[in-house]
């Protein structure tokens, strides 16, 4: 037990010197939305890159799937209209789909580990916008989806589709929004989660139907009609069609299609309806109740 | 300065547990440039204004000002002045401790030369110097810790929280951040409040204030509160507590509080404690395991206080559901 003697004395003592430099506190002028939102994007990042197993992981899979079930299921793939197209080919922008959507949504496991671990609370505290640190996870997120998935469009020029340089712009924009939609519902739900089993349980109820009813596995003509409308109404399968459109045909004709231009439409705005959600959720504080 | 004026907070019942009042109109007052320990058994309520404190819920009722501004309404008026050290690490361990501290620098709006400087100059204190570029999973406790604070220190806060930051130190490790961390606290004029359940702790600080169920039990001067209990006391260990306490109440017109299985005399004159135990022994010596005369520290003062013993208090970490349990009192 210290006793308040020998407190003072090694208080007094003058063991560590201080730099003479004005140490009085001074307000810093409110840091802004992006510069803090990039900082947490940019650790989100390096710490994926640090844990090799992640990126094997996650790279692995898909390629897989690509190659055992495309090569599986071409022979009896001949859906009206498309003759002379392989299975792989009609695939590949649904594995492109998977893997952004998996990566994406993976990713926001973190924000349960962030949580455990304290990291969060130690930013909930800094006096950055609430948006920003949305932005943050999102961006860090979606980068190291994208990061994943580009990898895979290296295969384009094999697949002899008719894809041009601009329609390569459109499948990166496609891709991007993709990304950010997908992380963003990945943040909502994992914010409130304490485990990432829980996580991970939810995450298959709701996600494998978001990506089997998008149109990434089966054409969506030709299907009952129940199935059809749940199609329509799944942003994933929206967002398949604006990643998809631009390899058969050049960016002109792509952006003059209306069906196109409505599906761009549709996942712009779950993307910043997403990312609303996200932010309301981070703003909400535990509430005492009166009682 | 922090004023926290009849908080109340009610943590929401839910199908298995009903609601639960873990502050009840609890009033505070910290000056400015004060260094303030908060202290309590586990389940007082620590936990709860810490986490109103620094802006993670809000209360029930009640009201707390910080810096002139009003928690409730303006918490981003409030979030720049605030630094806080967390009981968990809030640093990320697959990062360096350079990168962690410009992180930390870059969500305060500190980037380029001046986040630089800032990190230099938070780190002067520190054993981090040539351990800048190692992940922070690979440095001691102790160092870990060191980074925490370093880390609050970048922004130059008037106001620091802190949540048991010494749990889980060896007693050198947590002696020289506490010292590292009062001189820092004299040097750069700030505010502190810190909880701890480390006595030592406390004899470093302006004042200790401690809590139970909610309510504020005392707040003073570490050598105040000391003086409660008086100079001196006579703690007694018997083999049969209860019926010792008639003893001495009967047969020594002393009044014994007792706490678990020790029975203590507090406030008793210097004189009066060494004539007393000859007697004590010389008429039942074969009743009494130990006796002794003790000064009184913080750690008597929140026994006096709480109705805890040590043991108990100890206990009670271990397993909070038996935080709950009563202590006799036979006072």
């Amino acid at each position: 037990m210290t006793t308040p003697e020998t407190a003072a004395a090694a208080l007094d003592s003058d063991a560590v010197t201080l730099p003479s430099t004005d140490l009085s506190a001074q307000p810093l002028s409110p840091p802004g939305l992006l510069g803090p939102a990039f900082a947490l994007a940019r650790r989100e990042f390096t710490r994926f890159i640090r844990q090799p197993h992640r990126v094997i992981g996650s790279l692995g899979q898909p390629l897989l799937f690509w190659i055992f079930l495309g090569a599986g299921f071409t022979p009896s793939f001949r859906p009206p209209g498309m003759e002379g197209m392989t299975y792989l080919e009609y695939f590949y922008p649904g594995v492109l789909m998977m893997m952004i959507l998996f990566a994406s949504i993976f990713s926001t496991i973190t924000v349960i580990e962030d949580r455990d671990q304290g990291f969060l609370q130690g930013v909930l505290v800094a006096p950055v916008p609430r948006l920003a640190i949305v932005l943050g996870k999102v961006a860090g997120g979606s980068s190291i989806a994208l990061f994943q998935s580009f990898l895979l469009l290296l295969a384009v020029p094999f697949l002899g589709l008719p894809v041009t340089a601009g329609g390569i712009g459109l499948i990166v924009m496609a891709m991007v929004l993709s990304a950010f939609g997908y992380t963003a519902l990945g943040f909502a739900i994992a914010w409130r989660m304490k485990s990432t089993s829980g996580f991970h349980a939810i995450m298959m109820v709701f996600l494998m139907p978001l990506w089997l009813l998008s149109g990434a596995l089966f054409p969506t003509t030709g299907v009952p009609g129940w199935l059809s409308t749940a199609m329509a109404l799944n942003p994933v399968a929206h967002a398949l069609t604006i990643v998809r459109a631009p390899f058969y045909a050049d960016a002109a004709t792509v952006l003059a299609s209306p069906a196109y231009l409505t599906s761009l439409a549709v996942v712009a705005g779950w993307v910043a309806l997403c990312l609303w959600w996200c932010a309301s959720r981070v703003a909400r504080r535990d509430k005492g109740v009166k009682g | 300065m922090i004023l926290i004026r009849n908080l109340r907070h009610t943590y929401p019942g839910t199908r298995r547990q009903s609601a639960r009042n873990a502050l009840r109109d609890l009033s505070l007052e910290i000056a400015d440039g004060q260094f303030c320990i908060l202290s309590g058994p586990n389940g007082s309520g620590k936990s709860t204004l810490f986490r109103i404190l620094c802006g993670l819920a809000t209360p029930s009722s009640g009201s707390v000002t910080i810096g002139g501004h009003d928690l409730a309404t303006a918490p981003e008026r409030i979030r720049p002045l605030m630094g806080v050290v967390f009981q968990s690490p809030a640093v990320d361990k697959n990062l360096s401790v350079q990168e962690n501290l410009t992180l930390h620098a870059e969500l305060h709006g500190l980037r380029g030369a001046a986040a630089t400087a800032r990190i230099t100059e938070a780190l002067s204190w520190s054993d981090l110097k040539d351990r800048l570029g190692d992940r922070v999973e690979t440095l001691s406790g102790g160092l870990a810790r060191q980074v925490e604070l370093a880390k609050c220190l970048t922004t130059r806060p008037q106001i620091l929280l802190l949540d048991e930051p010494t749990t889980g130190l060896d007693p050198a490790s947590r002696r020289s951040f506490i010292l590292a961390l009062r001189r820092l606290q004299r040097d750069r004029r700030m505010t502190v409040l810190m909880t701890s359940h480390v006595f030592s702790d406390a004899e470093f600080a302006d004042s200790v204030a401690i809590l139970r169920d909610g309510t504020l039990l005392a707040h003073d001067t570490p050598d105040r509160l000391k003086a409660m209990v008086g100079t001196e006391m006579v703690v007694i260990r018997p083999r049969d507590p209860a019926a010792f306490a008639a003893v001495l109440e009967t047969g020594f017109a002393r009044t014994p509080i007792r706490y678990g299985d020790e029975l203590r005399i507090e406030n008793i004159p210097p004189e009066e404690a060494v004539p007393l135990i000859a007697a004590v022994l010389a008429n039942h010596r074969d009743d009494v395991l130990s006796i002794g005369v003790k000064q009184p520290d913080l750690e008597d003062v929140f026994v006096h206080v709480t109705g805890r013993t040590a043991a108990f208090a100890a206990e009670a970490d271990q397993t909070d559901s038996r935080a709950r349990r009563q202590p006799e009192l036979t006072a």
